[in-house]
């Protein structure tokens, strides 16, 4: 202890203020330092893994292939270099296509979840949330570095596999990468706003939006209309087809993620507003 | 500065039982004042705390803090809050963990390291500051949680059992604390089953139990009045059968120690007096229970029967 009991402890004192307002701006470090540990790095490490089970073999095959054309079918071919070339084309193309879906739906399910509950589960909204600072704001602001942390770590990703394979990273891919992460983010965050149980809720709508879609969605009922209730999850195969094989993107099918995303992310923000922080 | 108007919160358990947390509450907290609030566990201490802070919104009746809604002053200006429950990440350490709050609790940005530093020194975590929080000790936490809460200048204070898990030098540090935050424009609220501490801290304590205030008690006018009927503990310098024989119905507690009850102050004066001219050696005298202790006691029905007590 630095004190003794003579000399009592001196609170310094500062003149009050009329009105007193969080520097949330100045948070956004803490907020997006938070992400990366506790967050992207899980999702970076997954990532990685995800991406040498697909793509080693496939480099390992590709290798094979080279060392068996003979100098002839090279030179006839371009020479290595262009057949090399067309072969990474050939696997990133493929390997985008089975590892995007994936990992933009594990990046916004680590990203968004307990994003809001846990802060409530576990009791640390008391402190937070004394402070001169509006709910909505704290996790609209995280919500943003999350994405932008999100797409932080798309970029490490890429330049790794840009270093070992080749070149992956396009606005393209950015744009679809974002989008498709705005609607899963959107609904896990005004999942976490609302409920509990929010990964698991995710999970649930996931998996109940394409079984309702890939099951109803050719039907003509005017109840089919009802499935536009859920987001159009079982097309996101589309968007990153479009990516992988370097055509137009759908960008009516993106701007429907986007705005599916934005919205629940509205919703998000009206619960919190509205909603009590205590749970009882 | 606080006003509670007939507020009522009513809770449905999981299944599907209503509980009346608080009911048809109403007091008025004046700048300046230091107010205590005690009462048995499940009195609704915590729930009238998260009311006013406007974590829970009020079944019934209405709640202002400086003409506002709880959500909309704490939005504002903020209040200095320390929870029952120190709940802060376990994996951030002492000295982030201030300057986060600070941050929050908009403090400028070239204010923030000495007030963080000065909050370290105030509340003796120097030698803690690099630690994680998970590794602190219950009394360290418990100090952590009061330096987050003093980083700002709030006029608001709402200190829920704030000396718990403290050792008995840092509850008397905690109560110079708290003498130095007095301020005339500034409202102090300290919830806290140590009725000692709130006798010590505060200018009036309100009684709540089942959800309801039982009383309001002015301290200071308290600490004047003699209950009558009051247990009052007689030490004498050996056992001695003198004062049983004095007062009738006296009770041997401990060797020399008697317990005598149901007199008047004028009764015990004139019983002192044959004592010790009888020749008995009075070594002291004094009430079984602090003056808010009685109030307490009466005020949540705790009774005395056969030497044991019971509540309710």
């Amino acid at each position: 202890m630095s004190r003794t009991m003579s000399t009592p402890p001196q609170v310094a004192r500062t003149e009050p203020s009329a009105r007193t307002t969080a520097r949330l701006g100045g948070y956004a470090l803490w907020q997006l330092r938070d992400y990366l540990m506790d967050r992207g790095a899980p999702t970076m490490v997954v990532g990685a893994l995800f991406g040498y089970m697909v793509s080693g073999p496939m480099m390992g095959a590709m290798k094979m292939r080279l060392e068996r054309l003979s100098p002839t079918a090279l030179a006839q071919m371009g020479g290595y270099e262009t057949v090399r070339a067309s072969m990474v084309t050939e696997l990133t193309s493929t390997a985008l296509e089975l590892l995007l879906g994936t990992l933009v739906f594990l990046g916004a399910l680590f990203a968004m979840n307990g994003i809001v509950a846990n802060d409530r589960k576990l009791g640390y909204y008391r402190f937070l949330f004394s402070k001169p600072l509006a709910p909505e704001r704290y996790y609209g602001q995280a919500f943003a570095l999350h994405w932008a942390g999100f797409l932080g770590t798309i970029t490490i990703l890429g330049l790794v596999y840009q270093a070992l394979v080749g070149p992956v990273l396009t606005t393209r891919l950015y744009a679809a990468v974002a989008l498709v992460y705005l609607c899963y983010a959107g609904i896990a965050f005004a999942l976490s706003a609302a409920a509990r149980w929010d990964w698991l809720s995710l999970v649930a709508v996931t998996v109940a939006s394409n079984y309702l879609w890939s099951s109803f969605g050719e039907t003509r009922s005017a109840l089919a209309g009802l499935l536009y209730l859920f987001p159009p999850i079982h097309r996101t195969g589309e968007v990153f087809s479009a990516v992988s094989k370097g055509t137009t993107l759908p960008w009516s099918l993106l701007a429907w993620f986007a705005a599916y995303g934005a919205a629940s992310f509205v919703i998000g923000l009206v619960v919190l507003r509205v909603r009590r922080l205590a749970i009882v | 500065m606080i006003v509670f108007d007939q507020v009522g919160k009513r809770y449905r358990s999981w299944q599907g039982r209503e509980v009346r947390a608080l009911e048809d509450f109403s007091l008025e907290i004046a700048p300046g004042e230091v107010f205590g609030l005690a009462g048995p566990n499940g009195a609704g201490k915590s729930t009238l705390i998260s009311l006013l802070l406007g974590f829970l919104g009020p079944s019934t009746g209405m709640l202002q803090i400086d003409g506002l809604a709880p959500r909309r002053y704490v939005e504002r200006h903020g209040v200095s809050y320390l929870s029952e429950l120190v709940n802060i990440p376990p994996a951030w350490r002492v000295t982030s963990a201030l300057r986060r709050y600070a941050i929050l609790a908009g403090l400028p940005s070239h204010e923030v390291h000495a007030r963080v530093e000065s909050m370290l020194e105030t509340l003796g975590l120097e030698e803690h500051r690099s630690k994680r929080v998970r590794q602190l000790s219950k009394g360290n936490l418990q100090r952590l949680g009061l330096a987050q809460a003093l980083l700002g200048e709030e006029r608001v204070i709402v200190l829920d059992e704030p000396t718990h898990g403290l050792d008995p030098v840092w509850t008397q540090r905690f109560r110079d604390v708290v003498d130095q935050l007095r301020r005339p424009d500034r409202v102090i609220l300290i919830a806290s089953h140590n009725l000692d501490e709130l006798a010590r801290l505060a200018d009036r304590v309100a009684i709540i139990d089942r959800g309801r205030l039982q009383r309001v008690v002015d301290v200071r006018a308290n600490e004047r009045t003699v209950t009558e009927g009051a247990p009052y503990r007689i030490v004498v310098a050996s056992s001695d059968t003198r004062v049983g024989d004095v007062f009738p119905g006296a009770r041997e507690v401990a060797s020399g120690e008697f317990e005598v009850r149901a007199l008047s102050l004028a009764d015990i004066n004139a019983g002192l007096v044959r004592l010790m001219q009888s020749g008995a050696l009075v070594r002291a005298v004094y009430p079984v229970h602090s003056p808010l202790e009685q109030q307490f006691r009466e005020a949540v029905g705790v009774q005395v029967s056969a030497g044991r007590e019971e509540s309710r």
